[in-house]
């Protein structure tokens, strides 16, 4: 039994990382199209981090961009400016991405009403972080970027292999975001989403578990920010900008599904096949994509795959397997409960 | 020193002016306004768009101000409808997510239609010279405009009805309800207040420096700032804090760089948070 359940809990992960595998095999040839599924694979990670930050615990993190591009930048200068092996100054500029996450966490959650203080803070903190990339010239470069040469030399500075080093970050975020789902973490989460006030009465450290998904969701951020710095050899100041990473990001989460597994890629899917057939009509994107929030956050409140999987729930009885990938507190809810 | 102090008072009076107009819709409806500053760059476009088909600067303006605060009536009665049926944090979140989104939209429109667009009304002549101190006519009019809007609102609150009204929303709904004021109608009126607020806020700021069509999300986040540090809701304590962070930003941007005024600008709203909730006239 205990085996068995485990089985279903990775198997959609499993599952869709078999059928990422196999995007690119219509694209090794073009550099322009790899680029683009790359692209998709990172923001797959970004709204995974995301998903684990603001589906998990509710908290409105509105600097996605941010906390990637302190991974990005912090990785990309650290590693060219002083020969240090890029593998480990990603590492380290995700432990900076954590602290600066926790740190932002861990204001917003000291106080009750923490979903405005923790948009307020967080939005603010995007501000400055975009007005800092752009005022310290010298570090990064300004309006003009920063060209990268560390990493262009190994795997993640080729034309198809970095795409499978981004499909290993997202397979490994998936696992992470399972298993936290999974631990004690995961549950107290489940009972703080379901009713704070009887959570914290049962001895639930609402503060604490928040903390810890700010933090690790942001080290998720800033090493996805760090990876797409030195494969792509150049960033600038709307690389990790607000308007190119937390709309996008927002949008996505809210298409896939609010606190589920899937939800995410299949949101990065679905906005990365749009934004490549909407290519003409770049200047349209963000009026889409406001749209698209507007709409989705007044009619399905579970996303679009959400609403879908419910509506074919009603109609076959309970279907595990999608019930499995897609409704996450479903899975919780009727197999978790049992398990000690 | 004396200079910047004026500069930095007259960017105050703005932020103050912008975060009266976020923290009073926050205060009616639970809806924070995360389009604020878009909506106040709107306003501007529109109005540079009116003066570029010949309409005289005071009607454009006057046309701009209004125009954005019948968007906000319009947002109140649409898109929020379904947010003031919700309750507690439900309706913080779903409003917060809307306004983002319009926010996009409205930023998204903006780049698409008037990327390079700027409203600029800066006042030409001799700078006045008060007490030895020379102060540029746009930064006279401006804060004038300013100081004449704050007064309004204060008499507004204190003398009118409808204003009186207003503040017993803000204290308890359903107290004012049982009264036989209609919270409904004060929050509609209240958001397209606001949005008027913001086009005012528009037009002074482009007196000393062009207001350009990618400017939203800034403006959005000093009109948060202001709130959170005046304690959300709170009307004069918007007004204190506004010109206290632009006295405080102007000061620092002046003599360290602007990135660090944005940082001094987030470190000042986590400060309030950990330990002023209630913002800096607050009680309790």
């Amino acid at each position: 039994m205990g085996g068995n359940e485990t089985v279903r809990a990775y198997l959609p992960i499993a599952a869709v990382v078999a059928v990422l595998a196999l995007v690119p095999i219509p694209f090794v040839d073009s550099r322009s199209m790899m680029l683009v599924i790359t692209t998709g694979l990172l923001f797959a990670a970004y709204t995974i981090a995301f998903n684990l930050i603001f589906g998990s615990t509710g908290q409105l993190f509105l600097c996605t961009g941010a906390l990637a591009g302190i991974g990005g930048f912090g990785s990309a200068i650290v590693s060219d400016r002083y020969g240090i092996p890029f593998v480990i100054t990603m590492v380290g500029a995700a432990v900076l991405s954590g602290v600066f996450g926790g740190l932002l966490s861990w204001v917003a959650v000291s106080r009750s009403l923490d979903t405005i203080f923790t948009g307020i803070v967080t939005l603010a903190f995007s501000l400055s972080y975009e007005n800092f990339v752009l005022g310290s010239r010298d570090l990064t470069g300004g309006e003009n970027g920063l060209p990268i040469t560390a990493g262009g030399e190994s795997i993640i500075g080729g034309q198809t292999a970095p795409y499978y080093v981004f499909l290993a970050l997202v397979a490994v975020y998936l696992i992470v975001y399972r298993l936290i789902q999974r631990s004690h973490i995961g549950l107290a989460f489940k009972a703080l989403r379901d009713d704070e006030v009887a959570a914290e009465l049962a001895g639930v450290d609402v503060a604490r578990y928040r903390i810890i998904a700010g933090i690790i969701g942001s080290i998720m951020l800033g090493l996805a920010g760090a990876c797409f710095a030195h494969y792509r050899g150049f960033i600038g100041d709307t690389t990790y900008g607000f308007g190119s990473v937390d709309v996008r990001v927002l949008v996505m989460l809210a298409f896939g599904g609010i606190g589920s597994l899937i939800g995410p890629i299949v949101g990065a899917a679905v906005f990365t096949v749009l934004d490549e057939l909407l290519v003409d009509y770049a200047q349209l994107r963000e009026i889409l994509y406001g749209t698209v929030t507007v709409i989705l956050f007044l009619s399905f409140r579970q996303g679009v795959v959400g609403a879908i999987t419910n509506r074919l729930r009603r109609r076959s009885a309970v279907d595990p397997i999608v019930g499995g990938s897609v409704d996450d507190g479903e899975v919780l809810e009727t197999t978790h409960e049992p398990v000690s | 020193m004396t200079a910047v102090l004026v500069d930095g008072v007259v960017l105050g009076l703005q932020f103050a002016i912008l975060g009266v107009g976020l923290t009073l819709v926050y205060g009616l409806g639970g809806v924070v306004n995360l389009a604020h500053g878009q909506m106040a760059v709107l306003a501007a476009i529109f109005t540079a768009r009116l003066m570029d088909n010949g309409l005289p600067t005071v009607v454009a303006a006057g046309v701009g101000v209004l125009g954005i605060g019948l968007l906000g009536i319009v947002l109140d009665r649409t898109l929020m409808q379904p947010v003031y049926r919700q309750r507690g944090e439900a309706r913080i979140l779903l409003g917060l997510l809307l306004m983002l989104g319009v926010g996009f939209v409205i930023d998204g429109v903006l780049e698409w239609r008037y990327p390079i667009e700027a409203l600029n009304l800066r006042i030409a002549g001799e700078p006045f010279t008060v007490g030895g101190l020379k102060i540029r006519r746009g930064s006279i009019v401006a804060s004038g405009a300013a100081i004449t809007v704050g007064l309004m609102l204060v008499a507004f609150f204190r003398y009118t009805t409808f204003g009186r009204a207003t503040r017993s929303v803000i204290q308890d709904e359903e107290g004012a309800r049982l009264c036989g004021i209609n919270p409904s109608v004060v929050r509609t009126v209240i958001f397209g207040l606001s949005g008027a607020l913001a086009g005012v806020v528009a037009i002074t700021q482009s007196m000393t420096s062009p207001v350009v069509s990618t400017a939203g999300v800034s403006l959005t986040i000093f009109a948060l700032i202001v709130a959170v540090v005046g304690g959300l809701g709170s009307v004069s304590g918007a007004f204190l804090a506004g010109i206290l962070l632009g006295v405080v930003n102007t000061l620092s941007a002046f003599y360290i760089g602007t990135f660090v005024s944005s940082i001094i600008l987030v470190v000042a709203a986590a400060v309030t948070i950990l330990f002023r909730p209630q913002g800096i006239l607050g009680t309790g």
